[in-house]
């Protein structure tokens, strides 16, 4: 009988076989691992400088007792009061949302390149699309308070605003991505730019439209209750208002409302969204064919004719029949539009202040300008940097929990399916829990600064970073894996070989994505006490410092677009 | 001698009184070149073609078919050279003036075009946006006297059944059906159509084929069709123009042409690599 042997792969060399000089790496690939190693070593510098540890963590522990005897009894306003609170915050994130997708779109035909008039145009609609993405909301809110006064409008104007960052991104890209036959066709037949636009780009751009409408109406909800500590009114306002005055047991039991809240809409949004965006057409199951079914015998089914058909008074039929479809449709215009005009009338928005503040914007403006440093220029670059750390620190902490979980979470690198769905829940399950909540626990256990900041956004990065390594590991080509499995590796080499180093670039450029997100939020949970640039935005409009308030905004600006620069160059480098 | 103001009249006055008969010259195209970059896609082309016949734009891809086609109604301009269609100077002319040509001037295409979210009635409505002011979005933005000719045409194509179903469940011959039932809407005076059955099955281009030939003889249509099949074009035209890398390199009435022609004109049209790929795939 004959053993079996694996081949002997010592290190020595064979000898008469010339072995070809590795080709020097490309400049550009050199440099992006340069900048990734370099942003790896800020992580881990940002980790040890903001002294998150084992004994913060630790003494974050010891204090948690306290913090649930801090917290309980939940003190829950009457139910009344409740109601009111969250129709007013559903209020404003419905408005916020409709009012960006209306601005967006035209924003977004102007900047996909097949619908744009010209390059110039193309280019203003991107630039603008990148900038209202760069200015935090929070900072247009403080804006928009100084314009309008108190009231609704700051906060949806600023949720309206910084939303066309996302969607007008969204849809210029979906548009470039279309079929470009129908509007050919509509051209060829004589129809203007704005019919070719009409008929030829909107339809089918309406189930994408719908979805990142309802996406960014998940993400603005979450956002209303940070804005609260500016002022924007709701449930956000009411929670910073306890929390501020050392309520914990109003504050909390409010924060639980909003996670209760945050988690409905998800679902409810996401089934919307499978819905539309997984439709097939043909026959429909479910509830759908049902009605379908149903509708057959009282409403007027296509019959298998090529004759025209003719009403009783013999003129030609011309509308569709109500059958399921049509029924589903009406209702859905009906039901979006009506909520949408409920929102605007229940909203609070005053026409006078809307009119007041676009006539002094030249004043108010004036207060911004010149920006100045306010003698603190140590104190503000301190707090930026201190803004940076928390993100790089955040970025560290989420890919560490990320990739480990991300990858458990693929169906094909997991070890069976039960596995990957527990992780694929668990993703889920931290995306639903908006880090503003997670924050003000880390806040409330470890007392104020940038590590509770840190870990609130580290663990929250798993909700995003986890789910985007998953789908990308699931998206790799199982074949080379299959064909490295057959050469006999093991399951982790298999990993190591197959799966992860196609997924690399992709890594990259998620990472870099988070990053960029979790600087932004770092920014914003400043604001709640979490450290960083945030507090002294917080302070200055506090005490009126408008001009610093702008130095501020500069600042964070120059900061992100950086980011973003380094995230573009990165990407455009390796994928 | 058909100008633009008469057609313009026709259109605004509802169902246009422009007849075909009224046209001497459907198409004219003196010595087109058009140049994509360093691409020459036509090379020098001069040809008319006559009003009421089917005329065979016949070569391989690539071969400029699709570029001849889409200078006819201005959806490319040429780099060189002039294009008269309908007597309209389509080489100088104004963007209105260019719609007001389209309005009037069919076209379909080898994938069909249709936006595949609207109903079919729908689809065949937009056919009459030229003469329409003014977006469109729904079926109840049409007047009712648009949805009435659509559906029409839908029951002339075969197809009124399906005038309320989504244009993407239907089959591709269906889809090019409808196509057609659009271009019809516009009244046209000429049809073009871009390989009209390359993306259908057998039975379909058949029905397809036979169907563009029943509405040009019965409303007396200049139909100019892209194919790549000399059968088919054989079959089908009443004249054969073959384009060879940009140029024409054979224009004759397929009344003259015999069998034995047909070698001739697979030649003619053929790159001299493409016969032995050809050869090689039989």
């Amino acid at each position: 009988m004959t053993t079996i042997v694996p081949v002997e792969t010592s290190s020595g060399e064979r000898p008469g076989l010339p072995v070809p000089r590795r080709p020097a790496p490309k400049f550009r690939v050199v440099a992006v691992w340069g900048v990734m190693l370099a942003l790896l070593a800020g992580g881990v510098w940002s980790f040890v400088e903001l002294e998150i540890g084992i004994s913060a963590l630790v003494t974050g522990f010891e204090n948690a007792a306290s913090f649930i005897s801090r917290m309980f009894p939940l003190d829950f306003p009457p139910a009344a009061e409740l109601v009111a609170l969250t129709l007013e915050t559903l209020a404003i994130v419905t408005v916020a949302t409709a009012l960006a997708v209306v601005l967006s779109l035209p924003v977004a035909l102007f900047a996909a390149s097949n619908t744009t008039r010209n390059r110039w145009t193309g280019g203003a609609a991107r630039t603008f699309i990148v900038l209202m993405r760069a200015i935090p909301d929070l900072v247009l809110a403080i804006i928009f308070f100084r314009l309008f006064g108190l009231g609704a409008v700051p906060g949806i104007l600023a949720m309206g605003l910084h939303s066309i960052g996302m969607i007008g991104k969204l849809y210029a890209d979906a548009i470039e991505e279309l079929d470009r036959g129908p509007v050919e066709a509509l051209r060829a037949a004589g129809a203007s730019r704005w019919q070719q636009i009409w008929s030829g780009i909107i339809p089918p751009l309406m189930p994408q439209i719908i979805a990142t409408a309802l996406h960014r109406f998940d993400i603005n909800l979450r956002t209303s209750v940070i804005l609260g500590y500016v002022g924007v009114g709701g449930i956000g306002l009411a929670m910073s208002e306890a929390l501020n005055t050392m309520n914990y047991q109003r504050g909390m039991a409010l924060a639980l409302v909003v996670l209760v809240l945050c988690v409905v809409v998800e679902l409810i949004s996401g089934a919307i969204r499978t819905a539309l965006l997984g439709r097939v057409n043909g026959r429909r199951r479910g509830i759908l064919g049902l009605l379908d079914r149903m509708s057959d015998g009282w409403v007027t089914k296509p019959t298998a004719t090529h004759e025209v058909q003719r009403d009783g008074k013999g003129r030609i039929r011309t509308a569709p029949p109500w059958d399921a479809d049509r029924i589903r449709r009406f209702l859905g215009i009906t039901v979006t539009l009506l909520i949408v005009a409920i929102a605007v009338a229940g909203s609070d928005i005053d026409p006078a202040a809307l009119v007041t503040g676009l006539v002094d914007i030249p004043q108010t403006l004036a207060m911004f300008f010149p920006p100045s440093d306010g003698d603190m220029l140590d104190l503000l670059l301190e707090g930026m940097l201190s803004t940076v750390q928390i993100g790089l620190a955040a970025t560290l902490v989420g890919v560490v929990l990320a990739l480990p979980i991300g990858s458990l979470a693929a169906r094909n690198v997991a070890p069976n399916a039960a596995t990957a769905n527990v992780f694929r829940t668990l993703i889920v399950a931290v995306r639903a829990f908006p880090e503003l909540i997670l924050a003000i626990i880390f806040i409330v256990m470890m007392g104020l600064g940038a590590v509770p900041g840190a870990l609130a956004l580290g663990i929250g990065s798993v909700g995003l970073l986890g789910k985007l390594v998953a789908d990308s590991l699931e998206e790799t080509d199982v074949r080379v894996q299959d064909a490295v499995r057959a050469g006999g590796a093991t399951r982790l080499q298999v990993y190591a070989s197959a799966t992860l180093r196609q997924v690399l670039p992709a890594f990259v450029a998620h990472v870099l994505y988070q990053l960029d997100v979790n600087v932004r939020a770092a920014t914003l949970l400043g604001i709640v006490g979490a450290g960083g640039i945030g507090f002294y935005l917080l302070q200055a409009n506090r005490v009126m410092q408008f001009d610093v308030v702008t130095f501020i905004i500069l600042m964070i600006l120059t900061v992100v677009l950086v980011l973003e620069a380094i995230a573009a160059w990165v990407r455009r480098v390796v994928i | 001698m058909t100008n633009v103001a008469d057609i313009r009249q026709a259109m605004t006055s509802g169902i246009p009184e422009l007849r075909p008969d009224d046209v001497k010259d459907a198409v004219r195209m003196a010595g087109v070149t058009k140049r994509f970059g360093q691409v020459t896609a036509l090379d020098d082309v001069t040809v008319d073609f006559t009003p009421g016949e089917i005329n065979v734009l016949l070569g391989l891809s690539g071969s400029g078919k699709s570029t001849l086609l889409r200078h006819i109604n201005g959806l490319h301009q040429p780099t060189e050279g002039e294009v008269f269609t309908l007597g309209v100077p389509v080489h100088s002319a104004r963007q209105k003036d260019l719609r007001v040509l389209r309005s009037r001037v069919g076209m379909i295409f080898q994938h069909f075009h249709l936006v595949g979210s609207m109903s079919v009635l729908e689809n065949v409505c937009t056919g009459r946006l030229g003469g329409l002011r003014g977006p469109r979005i729904g079926l109840f933005s049409y007047p009712r006297a648009v949805k009435e000719r659509a559906m029409e045409h839908l029951a002339r194509v075969g197809l009124a059944d399906k005038a309320f179903q989504r244009a993407d469940t239907l089959s591709g011959g269906q889809q090019q059906r409808v196509a057609i039932a659009r271009a019809l809407i516009q009244e046209p005076v000429v049809l073009l159509a871009d390989e009209p059955v390359a993306s259908l099955d057998p039975v379909s281009s058949a029905g397809v084929m036979e169907l563009l030939r029943e509405i040009s003889s019965d409303l007396g249509l200049t139909v100019i069709c892209s194919l790549h099949q000399v059968e088919l074009a054989m079959d089908f035209g009443d004249r054969i123009t073959g384009l060879q890398s940009g140029r024409v390199v054979l224009d004759r009435a397929t009344s003259r042409l015999s069998r034995e022609d047909v070698f001739e004109i697979y030649t003619a049209v053929s790159a001299p690599e493409a016969v032995e790929a050809g050869a090689a795939k039989v």
